[in-house]
Formats: structure tokens, C-alpha cells, sequence
């Protein structure tokens, strides 16, 4: 099965945010958003570049449609695919999308790098250049407030989350500098974790606990794991 | 009556003590992730399970990228089980006691993601659509939700999956599942 595939992309380069190419109405979603929709809407408002007018309006819903479960084709497709994929070795059903969040994220930008706490995702979502931490409570689809973890002078590069979301790691840029600041939600309190010896973050993972840190670390021409216990 | 010591006792209760705190790393401390042979190679994009037992991480092997699984603070490699018949790997996450170990892989030009559990040995498929590329993954410690972001028509985006029907939680050590049928006890 070790196939000369094509290369996965690289780890860690933030990704380019290009014009969408198909729209789809907005009305679809206008008619009763729900608070994360308007939540994340109205923060993706205030980085959207300015003079677009309706125009952005109408961007709201530019999404091509998923093409993971056609909706038409003939009776005998579905047939044949599941037996395929029992064939296969597949474990039973897949899991179930989580469709409508997903259109909630796409409406309020674009969204990468994301992390799971328990019932919780973290994400770096954006619009326009633009980019943020945002926690999300997946049982409610509402976002929970991480104040002070965004700075309007610091790009988020990649997020890591405990299994509660009280502590989230962050690699940041911040006046040229890549940093990794570990937040306490409970007392919205920022750290710096300093790399020792001196290295680049630019990955990181905490552990469900919220005790363990592996930082991916540039240093000497290497990357390399450095284990952090935390107090 | 005042107990009396032996002489040797003390020695011995350090001993103990000493024994027991390198049980756990202090807070604050830090070491490499790297065990012998292992330093001088590029690692990337770590993952931990619950305090940090097992880290899984990417290592390039005679030119392919896998996921490297070890226990930690011993450093000792694990087997990756079915996951080493698809490569290059990319993004692994782990369940909080390392059941499940997740990674994005691609399986000819398709890009998937798997998820392996360690306990039963069986591997979950994810499939991406055509056009969809797989960027990074998150599996939720308890293993009842997943996270892919992708890139489509150039745009970062996410897939988000429940997985509670798919499969058994992996829920922290010490927490017990409530409940025991419709005869159990109030």
C-alpha cells in the first residue's frame, strides 16, 4: 500500500485565504441564524475589508455544495458502494457530519488548524487577512469567550486545547517574533513559554489534562519535540 | 513510647522518596522527546495522550513521513499496527489513554483519514471527496468527535464528524460511566 503518492502539504505553512469561485444564496441561512452564526459573523464583519456593500452579503453563502453524499444517482450506487465498503474492511457507518456547524464556520471565514477538547473545538478562524483563536462549545454550538487570548498585533499560527478548555497553547506571531503563550481561560491570563534551549515553536500539543506540552521546535537546522510539564 | 529508628531506615526512605518523584517529571521541567537514534532526525507535529503517556509523532524513515507512537519518559517505540500499510502520514492525534491513534494518510492520490484502535486493531476510513485536501486532524480525547481541516478550491475549511455511534468512548482513567440499565439502582 506504500504508493509514491503526491506529498501532503507542508506541516505548519499558513494557508492562503483566495477569493471563493462559486456562491450559493445567503437567504438560506439569514432566515434564522443562530448565535454562533451571528457571533462569528459579526467578529468576521469587523476584519472584512471594507467597500464590498451587498456584494458581501451575498458572499455569505458562497460555498460549493459537499460532495461526500450525493443527493441523486441511480437506487443500485448506494447498494454497491456499502457492499464495497464492507468488502473493504470498513467498521461499520461512518461518523456523522456535523453539517450544520460546519456551514456556521464557513459563513464566519475560513477555519484551520483545528483542536478537540472533550464536547470542545478550538480553531483559528478568519476573514480578510485576518485571524483569531475561537473555542466553541460543540454540544451548544455557542462560542465560549477567551478574553485576552487575541491581540489585534498577533497572528495565531497554530492552537492547541485541554480536554475542558481551560488551558489553550498558542503559537503566535507578534512584532516578527514566534512565540508560544499558554492561556488560563478561568483567569484570562496569558504566559510566555520560553524556549529552552532557544528554538522556533511552530507546533504544539497539549495533553487532554492540560499538564504535558510537546512543542514542536525549529533548533540547530532540526525540528524536534520538546516535552514541557507544566505547574 | 518513642519509636526508634534503625540506622539504615532513612537511607532507605530517600531511596523511596527519590524513586517516587521520578515517577513524574517536576513542573517546569523539560526534556527532548527524542530517544536513542532518534535525536538527530527531523520530528514534528507531536501529540499526547492523558499526562502525557504516550506522544505520537512524525519522523522521515528512509524517505516517507509516518507516525512515530512512544511511551513516554521511557522514550520505547510502539508498534503502529495496520497504519504502517498507508504512508506518508501526516497530523496524528491520540485518545486520552492512547486507544486511538489518528492521522491523516493518503491511500493512492486520496487523501484519508484513519483512525486505529489500538485495542481492538481495527482501522476506521475516512475518505475525503475528490478535491478535498486534508490538512491537519484532531481526534477529541474521549474519541466521540473529529476535526479535519481541509483545502478546497484553495479555501481552508473544516469537516466535523460525530463519532459517538461509530465508536466506544475513550474516556480519562477514573471516571466511571454512569448509569447501569433500566434495573439499575437510583
Amino acid at each position: 500500500m506504500n504508493q509514491a503518492a503526491p506529498p501532503l502539504r507542508q506541516p505548519g505553512k499558513p494557508q492562503p485565504a483566495p477569493a471563493r469561485s462559486t456562491r450559493r444564496p445567503a437567504q438560506a441561512f439569514t432566515t434564522s441564524p443562530s448565535q454562533l452564526w451571528r457571533w462569528l459573523a459579526a467578529q468576521a464583519a469587523s476584519h472584512r475589508p471594507e467597500a464590498q456593500g451587498s456584494e458581501a452579503a451575498a458572499d455569505l453563502g458562497a460555498l460549493p455544495r459537499r460532495q461526500r453524499f450525493p443527493a441523486g444517482g441511480p437506487p443500485l450506487l448506494p447498494c454497491l458502494l456499502l457492499a464495497l465498503a464492507l468488502l473493504a474492511g470498513c467498521q461499520g457507518p461512518a461518523g456523522r457530519p456535523l453539517l450544520e456547524l460546519e456551514r456556521q464556520l464557513d459563513l464566519a471565514g475560513a477555519s484551520r488548524d483545528p483542536a478537540l477538547g472533550d464536547g470542545l473545538l478550538a480553531l483559528i478562524s478568519g476573514r480578510g487577512g485576518r485571524e483569531q483563536v475561537v473555542l466553541i462549545d460543540l454540544r451548544r454550538a455557542q462560542p465560549l469567550p477567551v478574553p485576552g487570548l487575541n491581540r489585534p498585533d498577533a497572528q495565531p499560527l497554530a492552537v492547541a486545547v485541554d480536554q475542558r478548555g481551560e488551558r489553550l497553547a498558542v503559537v503566535r506571531q507578534r512584532q516578527g517574533r514566534t512565540e508560544l503563550v499558554l492561556y488560563r481561560r478561568s483567569m484570562a491570563s496569558l504566559e510566555l513559554i520560553a524556549m529552552q534551549p532557544a528554538g522556533v515553536p511552530r507546533r504544539v500539543a497539549l495533553d487532554p489534562r492540560g499538564r504535558s506540552l510537546a512543542v514542536e521546535v525549529s533548533r540547530d537546522g532540526l525540528w524536534q519535540v520538546d516535552l514541557i510539564n507544566l505547574p | 513510647m518513642r519509636p526508634r529508628l534503625r540506622p539504615g531506615s532513612l537511607g532507605l526512605g530517600l531511596m523511596l522518596l527519590i524513586a517516587l518523584a521520578g515517577c513524574a517529571l517536576p513542573p517546569g521541567s523539560r526534556r527532548s522527546a527524542g530517544a536513542d537514534g532518534l535525536l538527530d532526525r527531523n520530528r514534528e507535529d507531536p501529540a499526547l495522550s492523558d499526562g502525557g503517556r504516550l506522544l505520537a509523532s512524525l519522523l522521515s524513515r528512509g524517505g516517507q513521513t509516518r507516525v512515530v507512537l512512544q511511551e513516554q519518559p521511557s522514550g520505547r517505540e510502539l508498534p503502529i499496527g495496520p497504519l504502517a500499510r498507508w504512508s506518508p502520514h501526516l497530523s496524528p492525534s491520540l485518545s486520552h489513554n492512547g486507544r486511538y491513534l489518528a492521522v491523516i494518510a493518503q491511500q493512492g492520490a486520496q487523501p484519508l483519514a484513519l483512525i486505529w484502535d489500538r485495542a481492538s486493531g481495527a482501522v476506521h476510513r475516512f475518505p475525503l471527496p475528490a478535491g478535498e485536501e486534508a490538512q491537519r486532524l484532531s481526534l477529541s480525547p474521549d474519541a466521540r468527535h473529529l476535526a479535519i481541516a481541509i483545502l478546497r478550491d484553495g479555501r481552508p475549511s473544516l469537516r466535523l464528524f460525530d463519532l459517538s455511534g461509530l465508536l466506544e468512548a475513550d474516556l480519562p482513567a477514573g471516571l466511571s460511566l454512569r448509569g447501569g440499565g433500566p434495573q439499575a439502582a437510583p
